[in-house]
């Protein structure tokens, strides 16, 4: 084999070095999606990935289920004490349980993320794809627009919006912090799929699709939009993980989550400042933020490369 | 390409006074009482009430604010801070010492980034691969409040490795572990793209052709697949190094750096308008030229992308 | 089109980068190689005009640039520094001062009566917006220095400029006495007088008669054993010399360099490294490690402050007094003081502090005594509300023992407690202002001068600057008013602690701590003191030879 042959079958989170036989194909006609699950059913990374993440997502919404131990019963006199029977973690500085401040942190953290996230892949989508897809004055409208928005330090936003935000005086005001953290972090986002978008509209197939009589939409959302999407769910699958951890710079100033709310940013932040003389507490939210980030990664990069059309 | 460019200068000017005045904007909306915060805890006379509102028109609408705000900046004044030292001279003295850090920061992000990726991207799921992944995990998982601290506790303190603080003439050795600190923000994404660009331009058509022809594989993937790989990295340097400037509060706060990061952060704290409108002018232009550099590269790196 | 010319412009770009980056610092930390000086760490400071300076910074500095009239003994009663003498007469209205003679500025102008009188005076003139000025309202004529009240709150009609240009109460006998009268009796003004703002200016500080020339403050000329050298270096440090024949005590060091630190963590990074010599705030994260990294050079010292909270009358559901007794009752300052704060503070159980003269300790008696059972019950009993907030600024650190605070409450007491953090200070005085539902509410406060006094009327009388929560008795105002304007120190102190045994009645606040300065220092200097205002003894520090 030569050195470019192992280069390219190189083992790894993707799909399978040989295609599918020829004989499957002539069975029935298959659409990307169709290609793409038979390939992920068949990597392991894909399944760990996917495993990992309902965990995370079963210890959000039902975090009984991990721990019968209530994380707001904070006795100072316990501050820092070793793990002792089903408190596996440890006790941090206020005198809580460590594991059980992590289980139900799970949920306000996953939700953050998740909901930032979305809500910036989103707005990213929309204006990174037409400003490159159009171009012209569109795109230089929209790409001024995505330069005003970098131009406003996120700090000063980020204030501004929580406070505009900030709901009833109960409320843990997630909301508000996911519409912050997503609506500052769509911009990256939108210029990775712009540059990607203006580097494959230029290609062949996509003439040769214009010329078979496909209109915009359809050239953007089968053509253009796969080949596309590599980088852009990249820079998302970390934008999850980045969110997450804004969300304690947030909290910390004040403008994050509030009245008494439990998430990993929140006790990470709280546990740095104590670290030399007691790492468990700041370890154990990493850890687990750490895996989160790990499982939406490697979800993102098995999909991603499942739906890629260039490795069919 | 000449047609483009003045088309981009112009778009440039708009762009300018849009951002500013949003920032403007918003900083009028953050204000409740911005003597008030200028005092913090203490008790504040009539007295100085009275002097301060009327020395900075705080007492006038927003229209009439911003209007005093245009004036002195189209004559180059950039006004005076609540504190009362000229905003001019704040800058000059800020700007400089932000620039290195963030210049270090991002040369060393992208050279680690770039060459880590590529090796990642042609060995995946190797060892190599695997281990990157692990460490860029922890870098993301910890937050940079947590991070900058314990960098200066175990290479500043512990190991002496580097001096624990810098200040604002640092050589560039004291500002090595900041900006290392300051990296890591950003090297992580910019790793994971250049890995995944690489990965998928190695399956392309064109280097199975080029390999055919003869060439060897560093060329192949020293010039050609880099070439085209390197788009999406570009794009995230360009917008890193903007982003690094006004956002290393934490950073520059942690190892004592008085640069454009913390005295955003003092203003947005003290609702001190001027200053804060101030230095973000100058970061939006940095922005733009940075962004129109990055979409010209665009066009050196890959041919088939005109401009007109 | 080679592929390799893109390479090396690469590489070539790169190198240049770094190498522009690197050259163009240099590092100026050769502050603590010279011999005999010191660094000391301090914050960037607001103001260095002395009449404008109301925050440590930069009244560090300033206390190595001038003399003060007063200085304080063990006793905290105050004794004559840059002054001969001072004396009231039998009522305590009209003070003499007699200035020591013979001292100098350091640009060679002798320091005489009308110094002091033209700064005292720039510093009362209300729309010079000094934020020392409230310190001269005692002196008669301060009123008319003021500008008018705008008629319309603020609205376009301005109110009338003041009636005078200098304050009537000041009058110079000659070049080295000068009288003060007061617009009321007051025993303890000496006292007062030993506050920054009371500092002279020298002729070279004002270009017109009540005008500071620009470019004073970055120079600032005093009569002290130091002088600048070169210019306030902003965000970076002040570096100040040793003053060729100072009349006055002559400290034992040559210099001092003032080091500026936005944050106290990176400052006990550098006290460990050595790069700084005197830390006088260690920060409670750092606490824990101290004493292990610095041994017998980590200290305390008593300073001023004192941390409560109180409880905002517009908030009906506290003016139940047993409420507010019960849940000073809930409270276990002592393990707070153990667990958060690690011994650097303790517990409060009175509501003056321990550094003035007239302090008994634990006038809050039962009140403030930790007694789970009892505070159950009593809250219980008078109907206490189930879901309490107390209120803080996230900017201060204050998180850690609020929630902590909470957390005991919450075992005392059985109800739902949370710490609301809101971004500042300012923020939490706008809910305030509007008569929102905040709970109770996190302050504190640290003294002006060593009287009974300033504890007592600027936080608990009815106009109190400090009164946010708006406790209003007019027995408690005309006891303190009565103690101002008692004829002798000890009648004044008898009048006060009547008044402070009213409030450990009514509750108006829950006291929760006394504060300490807790300070280190390198190996490079010895005989390190903070004093009552958190301020280094610079008279007293050496470098060990």
């Amino acid at each position: 084999m030569s050195d470019l042959e192992a280069v390219v079958t190189a083992e790894g989170p993707g799909p399978p070095s040989a295609p599918p036989p020829p004989a499957e194909a002539t069975d029935k006609s298959r659409s990307l999606s169709d290609d793409a699950w038979t390939d992920l059913r068949r990597s392991k990374i894909f399944w760990f990935a996917a495993v990992l993440v309902v965990l995370f997502l079963v210890m959000a919404a039902f975090p009984t289920l991990f721990t019968s131990n209530d994380p707001r019963d904070c006795i100072l006199a316990r501050q820092h004490a070793p793990a002792s029977g089903s408190h596996f973690f440890g006790y941090d500085f206020q005198g809580c349980d460590v594991y059980a401040k992590t289980v139900y942190g799970a949920r306000n953290s996953v939700l953050v993320g998740v909901l930032a996230t979305l809500l910036a892949g989103v707005i990213g989508l929309v204006v990174g794809l037409s400003a490159g897809y159009f171009g012209g004055w569109l795109d230089a409208l929209l790409s001024r627009f995505i330069d005003v928005v970098l131009g406003v330090p996120f700090l000063l936003a980020a204030i501004v919006l929580a406070k505009r935000l900030a709901a009833g005086s109960n409320s843990t005001g997630i909301a508000a912090v996911a519409l912050t953290l997503g609506f500052l972090g769509w911009t990256t986002a939108a210029r990775i799929i712009r540059s990607a978008v203006i580097a494959s509209k230029n290609q062949d197939y996509v003439a040769a699709a214009r010329m078979l009589g496909a209109g915009p939409v359809r050239l953007m959302f089968r053509h253009i939009l796969p080949n596309s999407i590599t980088s852009f769910v990249v820079v998302l699958t970390i934008l999850l993980g980045a969110n997450i951890a804004s969300e304690a710079t947030l909290s910390f100033l004040g403008v994050g989550l509030r009245n008494g709310a439990i998430s990993w940013g929140i006790s990470i932040a709280e546990a740095g400042r104590y670290a030399r003389t007691a790492p468990w507490p700041l370890v154990w939210p990493s850890v687990f933020l750490a895996l989160t980030v790990l499982a939406f990664i490697m979800l993102g990069d098995a999909i991603r490369d499942a739906f890629d059309p260039k490795l069919r | 390409m000449f047609r483009y460019l003045v088309r981009r200068l112009l778009q440039m000017v708009v762009t300018f006074f849009g951002a500013t005045f949003i920032v403007y904007a918003l900083m009028f909306a953050n204000q409740d009482d911005p003597i008030r915060a200028l005092a913090g805890e203490r008790p504040i006379s009539q007295a100085e009430r009275q002097v301060l509102t009327e020395r900075y028109h705080l007492d006038a609408s927003f229209w009439h604010q911003y209007w005093y705000y245009l004036k002195g900046m189209l004559t180059g004044d950039f006004g005076t801070s609540l504190t009362g030292r000229r905003i001019s001279d704040m800058m000059a003295d800020a700007w400089p010492v932000t620039v290195r850090l963030a210049l270090m920061a991002i040369v060393i992000a992208a050279a680690v980034a770039i060459l880590a990726g590529v090796i990642s991207g042609i060995r995946r799921g190797g060892i190599f691969d695997n281990v990157t992944l692990v460490l860029t995990l922890i870098v993301l998982a910890l937050p940079i409040v947590v991070l900058a601290p314990l960098s200066q506790l175990i290479f500043g303190i512990k190991l002496d490795w580097f001096p624990p603080t810098a200040g604002l003439h640092p050589s560039a050795y004291a500002l090595l572990l900041p900006a290392l600190v300051l990296g890591s923000l950003v090297v992580a994404t910019e790793l994971r793209v250049t890995r995944s660009a690489v990965g998928e331009n190695l399956r392309a058509d064109y280097v199975r052709t080029a390999r055919a022809k003869g060439l060897t594989r560093q060329r192949v993937v020293g010039v050609h697949v880099l070439r085209n790989s390197l788009i999406p990295v570009i794009t995230l340097i360009g917008v890193d190094i903007g982003g690094l400037m006004s956002g290393a509060i934490v950073t520059e706060g942690v190892f004592n750096i008085p640069g454009v990061g913390f005295n955003l952060f003092r203003g947005i704290h003290t609702e001190d308008g001027p200053l804060v409108v101030g230095f973000v002018s100058v970061l939006v232009i940095v922005f733009l030229v940075v962004n129109l550099l990055v979409d010209l590269l665009y066009a050196a790196l890959d041919p088939r992308i005109r401009y007109e | 089109m080679s592929g390799k010319r893109p390479w090396k412009t690469a590489v070539g770009a790169t190198a240049v980068v770094l190498l522009a980056t690197g050259c163009s610092g240099s590092d100026s930390s050769n502050s603590s190689s010279t011999s005999n000086n010191v660094v000391i760490g301090i914050g960037e400071p607001q103001h260095l005009i002395p009449s404008n300076s109301t925050e440590s910074n930069g009244s560090d500095v300033l206390s190595s640039l001038f003399y003060p009239l007063v200085g304080f003994d063990a006793d905290k009663k105050p004794v004559p520094v840059a002054a001969k003498s001072i004396t009231a007469n039998p009522t305590s209205k009209v003070w003499t001062i007699k200035l020591k003679p013979g001292f100098t500025f350091s640009n060679g102008e002798p320091v005489t009566s009308d110094n002091y009188l033209n700064a005292w005076n720039y510093a009362a003139y209300g729309p010079n917006g000094q934020g020392g000025s409230y310190f001269f309202e005692r002196i008669s004529g301060y009123a008319d220095v003021q500008a008018g009240k705008d008629p319309d709150g603020d609205g376009p009609q301005k109110g009338a400029g003041p009636k005078a240009k200098e304050l009537s109460g000041l009058k110079k006998v000659d070049d080295t006495t000068f009288t003060v009268t007061l617009s009321a009796p007051f025993a303890g003004w000496a006292s007062v007088m030993g506050y920054t703002a009371f500092y002279p200016l020298p002729k070279a500080a004002f270009s017109a008669p009540g005008v500071i020339a620009p470019g004073f403050e970055d120079a600032v000329i005093g009569n002290g054993p130091f002088k600048i050298k070169g210019k306030w270096q902003h965000d970076s440090q002040i570096q100040v010399e040793k003053v060729a024949g100072f009349k006055g005590t002559v400290p034992k060091i040559d210099g001092i360099t003032w080091k500026i630190y936005q944050d106290q963590t990176s400052e006990y990074a550098d006290l460990i490294a050595g790069n700084v010599d005197v830390q006088t705030q260690i920060p409670i994260e750092s606490l824990a490690s101290a004493a292990g990294d610095l041994g017998n050079r980590f200290q305390k010292s008593p300073n001023s402050s004192f941390t409560f909270v109180g409880f905002p009358t517009f908030q009906k559901e506290f003016a139940n007094v047993d409420v507010r007794r019960a849940l000073s009752m809930a409270v276990d300052r002592k393990e707070m003081t153990d667990q958060i704060f690690l011994g650097s503070q303790t517990p409060a159980t009175s509501f003056v502090s321990p550094v003035v003269a007239g302090y008994r300790p634990n006038t809050c008696g039962a009140n403030c005594e930790y007694n789970p059972s009892a505070a159950k019950a009593l809250y219980d009993a008078a109907h206490g509300p189930r879901d309490l907030k107390i209120t803080y600024n996230a900017d201060g650190g204050h998180k850690a023992w609020v929630d902590a605070m909470c957390n005991q409450i919450r075992a005392s007491l059985g109800i739902k407690c949370t710490g609301v953090g809101e971004p500042k200070f300012a923020d939490l005085l706008t809910k305030v202002e509007k008569k929102q539902p905040v709970g109770l509410i996190r302050l504190a406060w640290t003294m002006d001068y060593p009287l009974m006094e300033n504890f007592l009327g600027p936080l608990y009388a009815t106009d109190g600057s400090s009164n946010y929560y708006g406790y209003s008795n007019p027995t408690f105002d005309s006891l303190v008013k009565q103690g101002s304007v008692a004829p002798s120190p000890a009648e004044a102190i008898t009048k006060w602690r009547a008044a402070e045994d009213i409030l450990a009645k009514d509750m108006p606040v829950i006291p929760l701590r006394f504060g300490q300065n807790v300070y280190g220092h390198s190996e490079r200097v010895k005989n390190v003191d903070v004093d009552l205002f958190s301020k280094v003894d610079i008279y007293k520090i050496e470098i060990v030879k």
